[in-house]
């Protein structure tokens, strides 16, 4: 990594496999090839007799006798004929011969043909192998000749967790939220720092949203340019929690908001979400919108005034983050809940009387607090 | 002058040994090759020779016989006549004889086979010798004490 120290060693690669040898390596290689070649032809030869044989068999049965010299010794021969032309005698092996008819002896002879198939297909494989090899060798040698070298380092796997350490607020935040201390996965640590720095823009977002309610459409673009999958582990996270009411305010904020700009502006608030949560999460934001950025803002106060001491611990800021942050733990979360009490009745008051106020009006409350913080 | 000696020397004792490698062995085992050539055919014909005369003793004139078509797939064959049989005479050309004909030529054509091995043991031999006599050259190129027994030994 640094320049000052010398981790990795630099070896020239002629030095490793001097380029004679690798020649020598490659005629070898060559010359196992070419022998190959030569066994490849050898089996083909057979391959080709079989075949004719084959034919030959098949044919046989067609005459009752054929004209033919009958050989004699290797040096001479009759003349003769070819009689009982549907019976032969076939080697099985080890000296044993089978007597069989034409068919029988094609589908003899047709197993073998596979077999011998099946040499040149292991051949054919064997020879590609030492082509690659050859080619490798060669590769070796010009590289050698050319002067190439080698650089070796050592893997230290402590660089990612110096690296990390760089941000300090997240690493804050992790062992605050998540309630688990001792060493965490330096993965999460990203996850968070991209998780939070992520919420940060959503809540500055969601002021502007609030002072104009027509401008959630930028909050949708920037959040899909966001790390999508956090926020995506984020909001199962949320889910999971369908009893929180988080859930539902952060639907609020990302899914509901796209459609609250289609469908709020059609006066349509919970007949097109596919599920209940989000449903209401539609009519809190909707409503939210509907009733002008004023109306949230005021909300926002409100919520501010019930819980002041909450606010003045430094530790309330965290809680509030874990609110928002996607690993939410139980504990993350029961700090949220405690905060809560106060703020419900008056957001509940502002929302409709529907059944799901509980839900709308949470979602309300965080988003209050951390505006607050940060005035 | 000593250095210039031990060069020379060098350089001998290398084209001798060159051509011990290059030449005579090579030859030495083409040479060989041929005599074992030679040798089967003289089976083959001997073997010929005594099947013609055990028709002739079990006065078979009609045979049945398999035939292998390769692959060691085998037909039955019948020979109506076995008084006429076609021998190979060399070259590819196949002559018709009758049984005493056709002894008479396996007669001279194992005469004519074992003259052909008498002169490739020959040859075989010569090279041999030839390759001991470079040897003995190079020992003495190089001074070192005669080793007869031991070199006799290895050829």
């Amino acid at each position: 990594m640094e320049a000052g120290r010398a981790k990795g060693t630099v070896t020239p690669l002629s030095f490793l496999f001097p380029a004679q040898d690798a020649h020598k390596a490659a005629t070898r290689v060559q010359d196992a090839i070419s022998e190959k070649e030569r066994e490849l032809e050898h089996l083909l030869g057979f391959i080709s007799d079989n075949a004719n044989l084959i034919n030959l068999v098949q044919k046989l049965p067609e005459e009752l006798h054929h004209e033919v010299m009958v050989p004699f010794g290797k040096a001479a021969f009759f003349p003769g004929r070819l009689i009982h032309t549907n019976e032969f005698l076939v080697l099985l092996g080890e000296g044993y011969y089978a007597e069989r008819t034409s068919k029988q002896t094609v589908e003899i002879l047709k197993r073998r043909g596979k077999a011998l198939d099946s040499q040149v297909d292991s051949l054919k494989a064997m020879m590609d192998n030492l082509k690659a090899e050859a080619s490798f060798f060669d590769a070796t040698a010009s590289e050698a000749e050319e002067g190439l070298v080698e650089i070796r380092e050592e893997y230290v796997e402590e660089n990612l967790g110096e690296q990390e350490s760089g941000s300090g607020v997240n690493k804050q935040d992790v062992p605050s939220v998540s309630g688990v201390d001792g060493p965490k996965i330096v993965e999460e640590d990203a996850e968070y720092a991209c998780i939070m720095s992520r919420l940060d823009e959503l809540e500055k977002e969601e002021e502007l949203a609030a002072a104009n309610g027509d401008q959630s459409d930028e909050e949708d673009e920037e959040e899909k340019e966001t790390a999508d999958q956090s926020l995506e582990k984020f909001y199962d996270d949320k889910q999971s929690y369908s009893k929180g009411s988080t859930s539902t305010w952060l639907r609020d904020e990302n899914v509901g908001s796209k459609e609250l700009l289609d469908k709020y502006q059609q006066q349509q608030e919970a007949s097109t979400n596919p599920s209940n949560c989000s449903g209401l999460s539609v009519q809190s934001s909707s409503k939210e919108d509907v009733s002008s950025g004023k109306n949230s803002l005021a909300q926002t106060q409100r919520v501010r005034n019930p819980n002041p001491a909450a606010k003045s611990v430094t530790f309330a800021e965290v809680k509030e983050k874990n609110q928002r942050s996607p690993p939410s733990t139980r504990e993350a979360f029961t700090g949220s809940i405690i905060e809560r009490p106060p703020a419900i009745p008056k957001t509940s008051k502002q929302e409709t009387g529907t059944p799901l106020q509980p839900s709308g009006s949470q979602p309300s409350k965080p988003v209050s607090r951390f505006k607050m913080q940060r005035r | 002058m000593d250095v210039g000696i031990d060069n020379f020397r060098h350089e001998k004792v290398q084209r001798f040994e060159e051509f011990v490698d290059r030449r005579l062995k090579p030859d030495l085992v083409h040479a060989i090759a041929e005599r074992d050539k030679v040798f089967e055919q003289q089976k083959v014909f001997s073997d010929l020779r005594r099947n013609i005369e055990n028709l002739e003793k079990n006065c078979i004139t009609n045979l049945r016989t398999l035939v292998n078509l390769g692959s060691e797939v085998y037909v039955q064959g019948d020979v109506p006549d076995t008084r006429s049989i076609f021998v190979d005479v060399g070259l590819g050309f196949h002559v018709e004889f009758t049984w005493s004909e056709a002894l008479k030529f396996i007669s001279l054509k194992e005469e004519r086979l074992a003259r052909q091995i008498e002169e490739y043991t020959q040859l075989i031999a010569s090279i041999k010798a030839q390759i001991k006599l470079v040897c003995e050259g190079i020992r003495e190129l190089l001074q070192l004490p005669a080793e007869r027994t031991v070199e006799g030994r290895v050829f």
